[in-house]
Order: structure tokens, then C-alpha cells, then sequence
């Protein structure tokens, strides 16, 4: 019973913080924030409400536009495309995130040791880094893609890769710069004359005062991401038809934007809400960190 | 005294600044008053709200704060209600502000000499511009006035040099009133003296009032007329300088003086520190020093003291200042002189030298230095900031490769950097910084700072850790609680204890110590300055104390060794460098240090600020000495002179003539610059 008591209050004040917390957020924060809960929503729970099958055919007149029963229309092949949206969310957000994840922890390690260590491994890494990201990221992707042969195509471990190698270097390059300023302060130094390891001094000291900076990495990289994987698919060297993923369908149906425009802008903005709530929730985490940054510092 | 011949009249100003949802009071119902071609002084530690007064005094306004009360007069008019055209028509004009940091006060990109004239154009003097104003007002304040100065950029001056522009920027339309703000304490003991001088130097000639903010006392009694003491947001005491120094009357003053060092006492008093830290969070609805008073009572707490006049223009708030005398200072026992176990010195520093930059057009910081320091000495390095001070240190920590020389640990040489040496080695050198706010990781909370060493050197699991770890925050006196807060919710003063909790855990037999003090308020100084003396007596550690604070150097150290542009030019016992025959360095650093009620009878004394001639034919120090040889100084070195109580100095000048000048006044010295 007095357990009871004594942690009524806390949980109160806790609550209360949390809606103090909330009403200090920058508003791009909780409308990105807002747009982003519903697509997880729909990603999670999608295929057990979607009205169709991703590719059950004959669900209604082929091209027949948008209506109350087929909202984003029937393709070519009578295959209800909003039920396709529905079924596909999940996979776009699944390759988007985990591919930006593999992205910043390699970049991450490979950043913050160069900004550490300097010297030659930070001279040739660095180059070499730079050469990748001169190429152009699609063009970079499509390279990897081809030299991974026709056998792998379509596989999605493939596809979270070539993400990966496209946000790594220039992750890496953020994270580079951050312990190179980190590496400047005191404690970094303390550590160092205790002669601990480069790794050691990473993990301990580093990488918990550079989580701001890499945080809002990864969500900027995270917005772009599934721009990337529907680029991908729509040049078909993404997924494999009759995957319902969004750049894949914008692809199929584009030739018949002209008759119904609405198979082709279904997809399209399911991508455009994803990367706009995306890229409004980093804008405000981006903010919301910088503030306790500052305050931190002060 | 009625309003129309002061200057300047503060009155119950009260401000605030917008805090999470509400406003915390940061000023509360200051009043005082300056008048014309007055010094008026405001001191009190960091947070106590002077910053904020003297920013009213410029009217300044922002959404983040609010005037809740009271009035700023100048010359009658209220500042606080005066519209914006009618602000930027006087500040700058009547009114100038001289700001603490000179290096971001300069725009960079601006010559100087356009810099001065923008104040001028802003204030519809630009006619005066063709004419030779700039160069007047330059001369003004010391600086060469001719055109190629002018044409020089903020970075091609040193910070004395940029402190005396931003100087002559405020004076450049010849103010009524000069507000500055902290205007030397980024400065050098020479520099600030340099500037001190100047300053009261222009008061006697264009007799311009000021208002200087400082934590500094010390310094104030150097310059200023009447001095008021703010403590948390109130003014706790106004008097004339001397009487604040010969009978003050709040407990909070006597604390605050008697916290200064002394140089001048032979028996090395102890500065006596403050009880406790100004949390502004838990102050009493009366006196908001009843935490911290050795004379509080229960009233004091509830009761709100107001500044009451007492005599000749002073006034203090505090009921019971009939009452309490001051307290005498502490007289401590005489230093042990450290304990001088075994043959084998600590660490011997021998023939150093190091060069910064490329190979052959490098800068020579350190230049053949040598010397030892014994188990359990402290031993103190003294310069003005560019003698290579903290390149040694960084040099015996193995930060910096020296080009030449050796370092021996206990008999045993090291390698020069740190990857090199053993375990063993590293343990036993700790370096401790200057600024406690970097050098503890501030995503780790303090017990996981303290515990790291404890694993990395000893393999200590967590358990063992444990309760080392309270060991170590009773060490330096801090509550075991501690070790699960986090940097930021620490003091400057508590930071720098944690920073020597997690050096000593190491069990290490030499402490670097780095400035450990200078980033701290007076009051905190005192208290880690007790630790320090403390810890000497407990543990026996040698120190390395680094430090251009000569009154704490002698305070503290066993040996001194003086440094001018990377050499050494005067090492022995502490008391024997302190007193004659001093080295000619030596002694101005000594006579730069303000000492309270003993104004600088002298026109700035040495040669101005030269740039040491590193690695050159002749001594370091000529072109700055004050008692050069001309022709032999400049090109021949200054052979070492061995002096009775163990000094050993590097000058031209023999030892007896050395002894005798040290007595000398600022008008011989004159006479032989001449």
C-alpha cells in the first residue's frame, strides 16, 4: 500500500512533464510525428484490413478511375491498387529503415574512428569515401546492383545493402567531423593518456556525445530513403513484380497515366506523405536536440 | 546628495529573464548612484546578477527580459522608457560599453582603423573623422597612431593591444560614462595592469565616469572610488574602497576579502573560502546569504534586509552589522616544504626543448628547460600566457613530443609520447585542466568518470569500484551521492573536484595541475586552493602547479620556477624567489599583481609588450626589460647566477645590482629607460 502511495505522485509528475514536454515541441515535430504514426499503422496492420490481395486479380473493371469500392483505381491486370499500397507500406518502410540502420552504423564506426585517429587512415579513407560519394547515389546503386549479377536482382537483402553503401560515406563524413570536434575536448584527452584503446575511447566517449548529431543523420537519411528504393524499383532494378512496392506499381502503371491518372498518383502519394512526415519529424528532432545541446552547454 | 548632480541613478531596478515557463528575478531592487568622473565598482561571484545591472545601464531590451521594477536614470532620463531611436542616439555616445572579450568583440574582417570610425559616422561625427580624431584617440590609449596601425586587422594585435582599441571605440565620441565588463579578466597579470593603469590614467584626463564590473576585488581597489557588492541578485553593501577594505560591514564582504590571496604577507596566510556555493534555487525569503553566514539567526531567513545608510555614504543591508566584527584571517603553520623522502627526484625535466610548426621555420615554445621536482613537492611554473607553461606540461604528459631533451620518471626515463610509455607510467603523471566544464564527459554520470580510471589501471570490477569510488568523492569532499549525477548538474567548483577525485583514484605519484583554478570564482578558488593544501599534507603527491596567479603560487608552492618566452629565468625555493634580489621579470610580474589598497604609484613600467626574442643571440627578455644593458642584453645570453636561499637566475646584471634595484621606484626606473 505505502509503495502505492509513494509512487502515485511520481507517476503524476511524470505525466505532466511528458505533456509540458510535448507542448514545447516545435509543431513540425508532432505534425511529421503524426503523419509518421500512420503510416506505421498502416504498415503493421494493413494486411489484416486491406480490402484486397496485393495481387488478387479481378477485383473490378481494369482502368475504370477512382471510386468509393477501388479509391486509387484497378490496374491493367484488375488488381485493386490501394489494397497494393496497403500491402507494400511495410515493405518500403522495412528496406528504407533497416537499410539507413546498416548505413549508420557502419558509417558511424568508420566517421567517428577517422575523426579520431587522423593521420593516414583518416587521409585514405576519407579519399576513398569521397570517390564514393562523387557518383551520383543513383548511379552508384545501379553500379552495385550490376556488379552483383543477374542472381541476386530483386532480392531485398540487396536492396538494404546498395541503401547502405549510398548513406554510409556520407554518414560517415558527419560523424568524421563531429569527433574531430569531440576529439578537441579534455576528456577525450584524459582518456587518451590513460592509454586507452581508439576503440574505447569511441565507444565511451565519443559516440554518447556525437548521438545528437547522428540521430538527426539518420532521420534525414531515413526521409530520403524510400525515394531511393522506389527510384530503384521504378527503373525495375528493385524488387521483382508483383511485389506491391510503391515505385515498382508508379512504374507499371505509368504508361496508362493518361487514362487513369489515379494508379499512378495513388502510389506517388503514399511515397510524398512518407518523406514529407519524415522529413518534417527530423526538422523538428533536429531543433529539439540543438535546444538541449545548447542548454547542455551552457 | 540630490539627483541633479549625479550622473547615473539606479533605483529598485528589478529584472527578470523568461525561464522554462516563468521568470526568474535575476536583479532585485538595486539601487545606487554614480556620479560625474566617478569610478563606481560593482563585484560579486558569477550568477550574482552584475552582468545584468550594467547591461540595463545600455538600456538593453529583449523579448527573454523584463525591467519588473525600478528605473535607470541618466542625466534624468529614464533609460528604461526611453524609445529606441532615442537610445541608439546615446548609447555610444553619452553612454560606452567596453565588453570582457575583445577577441569577439572586433569584427575580424574589419581594419581597425574603420572600425573606430564607425562609432563616430553612427553618431553624425563623421566631419571629425577627416581630421585627426582617430589619431588622437588612439594616442589616447596608448597606441601608435600612425596609418599603417590603423590598416592592421583584430588578429595582427595581441589582446592587450585589441582591449585598448575596443577601449578607444568606446571612448571615440568622448563619453559621459564608460560601462565595462569584466575588461580584463582574459588578460594577462602584466596586461591587465597595463590596462588598469590606463584607465585610471584617462579618468585623470578627461575625467569620464565608469562603471566597472569584476569579480575581482583585488583589482578594484586599484581603480575604483566606491565599490557595491551584489550577492544574488541584491546589493548587500556600498562603500568608499578603503572602507570596504578596512571595516566591511556585511558578512558576505568580509567573506569575499577575506578570500583573496595574499602576495604581500610573509607568513602565507590561508585564504579563508566561503562556506557553501550561491544556489539560487533554495534562497530564503529574507537575506539571501542566511545559507552561507556564520552570523545568521532566525531572522535573517524570514526578514528582508534592505541597504540601510549607515555613515559617511555607506550603506549595507544587514541587521546585525553593528555586531559582527570582522573575522581575523587564518593564520596557517608555515609549509611543510613538502617531504623530501629519498634521493631520487619525483620527475626530472632535463634540456627540453620544443618546436611548434614546420621543421626550421618552427616556433621555438620551449627552449632548453630543465629541472626536478621531488616525492612530494609542489612545484610551481609561473608565466604570462605564451611562456610555455602548459606545453611542458603537455610535454611531460606525452601529449607533445619534445625535439630535444629527456623526462625521467623516478629515475627512469620515459618516452616522449604517451602511446610509448607503460601502464605503469601513465598512471603515475595525471594531468588536471583548466576548465573542469570540459574535461568530464557530459554524457557520463560522475561515478562512471571516477570508476573508469579504477578499471582501466587496476582491473577493478564493478563491486570494488564501488566502494573506491566513495572513497575518492570523500577525498574531495564531496557527498558519495554524487556519483550518479551527471556534469551538468555540478558547480565550475564541484566539476574541478570531481576532476581531481578521478586523478587521484589513479594512485598516481606527480598531479599535473593546468590552470586548475583560474576558470573558477574567487570564493571557489579559496575552497579548492584548502583542498589542494589539503591533499599535499594527506598524500604526499608532487604537483606540477601551473598558474600565472602569483598570490596562489605562493600560497601553495614549495618551488617556483619562472618562465618567460619558453626559457627559465629564475628557479629556486619559494620564498626566495619572492623576495630580493629578483630576477627583472620577476619583479614586474610581481608588481603587476593588484594588491588590495596599495594603488600603482608608477606609469606602466616595463617597455610595453614585446614579443620574446625566442632562440635568438641575446636574452629573451631584452626589449622588454626594464633594466636592460644596452648592447649586451640583445646579443649575448645571460649567464646563470646561483643566489643564497637556492635561486638560481639568469641575468646580465649581477646579483647585488639586482638587490639593489628591487628597491628601486618607478621614477629611477624612468630615468634609466630614458
Amino acid at each position: 500500500m505505502s509503495m502505492d502511495h509513494a509512487a502515485a505522485p511520481t507517476r503524476q509528475s511524470a505525466l505532466s512533464r511528458y505533456r509540458l514536454l510535448w507542448g514545447q515541441t516545435p509543431q513540425s515535430f508532432r505534425i511529421g510525428l503524426v503523419i509518421l504514426l500512420v503510416h506505421l499503422i498502416v504498415a503493421a496492420t494493413g494486411p489484416l484490413w486491406a480490402p484486397y490481395g496485393y495481387s488478387q486479380m479481378g477485383t473490378g473493371i481494369p482502368l475504370s478511375g477512382a471510386s468509393w469500392e477501388h479509391p486509387f483505381g484497378v490496374d491493367q491486370l484488375g488488381r485493386d491498387v490501394f489494397s497494393r499500397v496497403v500491402h507494400g507500406s511495410h515493405i518500403v518502410i522495412l528496406l528504407s529503415l533497416s537499410g539507413t540502420a546498416l548505413g549508420l552504423v557502419v558509417g558511424a564506426v568508420l566517421g567517428l574512428l577517422s575523426g579520431y585517429l587522423g593521420g593516414w587512415f583518416d587521409n585514405l579513407l576519407q579519399r576513398l569515401l569521397e570517390a564514393l560519394i562523387s557518383i551520383p547515389f543513383l548511379v552508384l546503386a545501379l553500379i552495385a546492383i550490376a556488379s552483383a549479377g543477374p542472381e541476386l536482382s530483386g532480392n531485398p537483402i540487396l536492396v538494404v545493402l546498395v541503401v547502405a553503401l549510398v548513406y554510409a560515406p556520407r554518414i560517415a563524413r558527419m560523424a568524421r567531423a563531429a569527433a574531430m570536434d569531440i576529439a578537441t575536448r579534455d576528456y577525450v584527452t584524459v582518456a587518451r593518456l590513460r592509454g586507452e584503446s581508439a576503440w574505447s575511447v569511441m565507444r565511451r566517449e565519443l559516440l554518447p556525445n556525437a548521438t545528437g548529431v547522428l540521430l538527426v543523420e539518420f532521420a534525414l537519411r531515413a526521409g530520403y530513403a524510400p525515394v531511393l528504393v522506389g527510384s530503384l524499383g521504378f527503373l525495375g532494378f528493385g524488387l521483382r513484380p508483383p511485389t506491391p512496392e510503391w515505385g515498382l506499381m508508379i512504374s507499371e502503371n505509368r504508361a496508362l497515366i493518361i487514362i487513369t491518372p489515379i494508379t499512378v498518383l495513388g502510389p506517388g502519394l503514399a511515397l510524398a506523405s512518407l518523406v514529407v512526415g519524415l522529413n518534417l519529424f527530423t526538422e523538428g528532432l533536429a531543433r529539439i536536440l540543438g535546444r538541449t545541446v545548447r542548454l547542455g552547454a551552457q | 546628495m540630490t539627483d541633479t548632480v549625479q550622473l547615473l541613478v539606479v533605483r529598485n531596478l528589478t529584472v527578470a529573464y523568461r525561464q522554462g515557463g516563468g521568470w526568474a528575478r535575476a536583479v532585485d531592487q538595486v539601487s545606487f548612484s554614480v556620479q560625474p568622473g566617478e569610478v563606481f565598482g560593482l563585484v560579486g561571484e558569477s550568477g550574482c546578477g552584475k552582468s545584468t545591472v550594467s547591461l540595463q545601464l545600455l538600456g538593453y531590451r529583449h523579448p527573454s527580459t523584463k525591467v519588473e521594477q525600478g528605473d535607470v536614470l541618466f542625466k534624468g532620463r529614464s533609460l528604461v522608457t526611453m524609445s529606441r531611436p532615442e537610445l541608439d542616439r546615446l548609447r555610444g555616445d553619452r553612454i560606452a560599453f567596453v565588453p570582457q572579450n575583445p577577441t569577439t568583440a572586433l569584427n575580424p574582417g574589419i581594419r581597425i582603423g574603420d572600425q573606430l570610425v564607425e562609432t563616430m559616422v553612427a553618431h553624425g561625427r563623421a566631419e571629425q573623422v577627416k581630421g585627426a580624431a582617430i589619431a588622437e584617440v588612439l594616442k589616447l590609449v596608448g597606441l601608435p597612431a600612425d596609418p599603417g596601425f590603423q590598416r592592421r586587422y583584430p588578429h595582427q594585435l595581441s589582446g592587450g593591444q585589441q582591449q585598448r582599441v575596443c577601449i578607444a571605440m568606446a571612448l571615440a565620441c568622448d563619453p559621459d560614462l564608460l560601462v565595462l565588463d569584466e575588461p580584463t579578466t582574459g588578460l594577462d597579470v602584466t596586461t591587465q595592469e597595463q590596462i588598469v593603469n590606463l584607465l585610471s590614467d584617462l579618468r585623470r584626463r578627461i575625467g569620464v565616469a565608469m562603471l566597472y564590473v569584476t569579480h575581482d576585488l583585488a583589482l578594484l581597489s586599484q581603480i575604483a572610488d566606491r565599490i557595491g557588492v551584489m550577492y544574488a541578485g541584491r546589493m548587500v553593501e556600498i562603500a568608499p574602497t578603503h572602507e570596504i577594505f578596512l571595516r566591511p560591514r556585511h558578512p558576505y564582504t568580509q567573506g569575499l576579502i577575506a578570500s583573496i590571496p595574499l602576495i604581500e604577507e610573509q607568513s602565507a596566510r590561508r585564504s579563508r573560502p566561503l562556506r557553501g556555493l550561491l544556489r539560487r534555487r533554495e534562497l530564503p525569503a529574507g537575506c539571501p546569504f542566511t545559507p552561507r553566514c556564520d552570523h545568521a539567526r532566525d531572522r535573517c531567513a524570514s526578514e528582508r534586509q534592505e541597504l540601510e545608510a549607515i555613515d559617511n555614504g555607506r550603506a549595507v543591508a544587514c541587521w546585525r552589522w553593528r555586531e559582527i566584527a570582522p573575522i581575523p584571517a587564518e593564520t596557517s603553520v608555515a609549509s611543510t616544504g613538502g617531504r623530501q623522502s629519498g634521493p631520487v627526484p619525483a620527475l626530472s625535466v632535463d634540456g627540453v626543448s620544443v618546436l611548434y610548426g614546420p621543421r626550421g621555420r618552427g616556433f621555438r615554445a620551449v627552449g632548453d628547460v630543465s629541472f626536478d621536482i621531488k616525492e612530494g613537492e609542489v612545484f610551481a611554473l609561473v608565466g604570462e600566457s605564451g611562456s610555455g607553461k602548459s606545453t611542458l606540461a603537455r610535454v611531460i604528459s606525452g601529449l607533445v613530443a619534445p625535439a630535444d631533451g629527456t623526462i625521467r620518471l623516478r629515475g627512469d626515463q620515459m618516452a616522449a609520447s604517451v602511446g610509448g610509455r607503460s601502464r605503469d607510467e601513465r598512471r603515475l603523471i595525471q594531468y588536471i585542466f583548466q576548465n573542469p566544464d570540459a574535461s568530464l564527459n557530459p554524457r557520463a554520470r560522475i561515478g562512471e568518470t571516477i570508476a573508469r580510471p579504477l578499471a582501466h589501471f587496476f582491473g577493478m570490477d564493478a563491486a570494488r569500484a564501488k566502494a573506491a569510488l566513495a572513497d575518492a568523492l570523500h577525498d574531495v569532499r564531496l557527498d558519495a551521492s554524487y556519483q550518479d549525477r551527471y556534469p551538468d548538474q555540478l558547480s565550475g567548483g564541484e566539476r574541478q573536484r570531481v576532476a581531481i577525485a578521478r586523478a587521484l583514484v589513479a594512485k598516481p605519484a606527480l598531479l599535473l595541475c593546468d590552470e586548475i583554478l583560474s576558470a573558477l570564482d574567487v570564493s571557489v578558488q579559496a575552497s579548492i586552493l584548502a583542498l589542494l593544501q589539503q591533499l599535499k599534507s594527506e598524500h604526499g603527491i608532487a604537483m606540477l602547479f601551473i598558474s600565472h596567479d602569483l598570490a596562489v603560487v605562493r600560497m601553495l608552492a614549495d618551488r617556483v620556477c619562472v618562465l618567460y618566452g619558453g626559457e627559465v629565468m629564475e628557479i629556486g625555493a619559494r620564498e626566495a624567489v619572492f623576495a630580493p634580489p629578483y630576477h627583472p621579470y620577476t619583479y614586474s610580474l610581481l608588481h603587476a599583481v593588484p594588491v588590495p589598497l596599495r594603488r600603482p604609484d608608477k606609469p606602466a613600467k616595463s617597455r610595453g609588450l614585446v614579443e620574446p626574442k625566442r632562440g635568438g643571440v641575446g636574452c629573451v627578455y631584452a626589449g622588454r626589460c626594464p633594466w636592460q644593458i644596452e648592447g649586451v642584453c640583445e646579443t649575448e645570453r645571460p649567464p646563470w647566477r646561483e643566489a643564497p636561499g637556492g635561486i638560481r637566475l639568469r641575468c646580465h646584471l649581477t646579483l647585488e645590482e639586482l638587490s639593489a634595484r628591487a628597491g628601486w621606484t618607478a621614477a629611477q626606473d624612468k630615468e634609466i629607460a630614458v
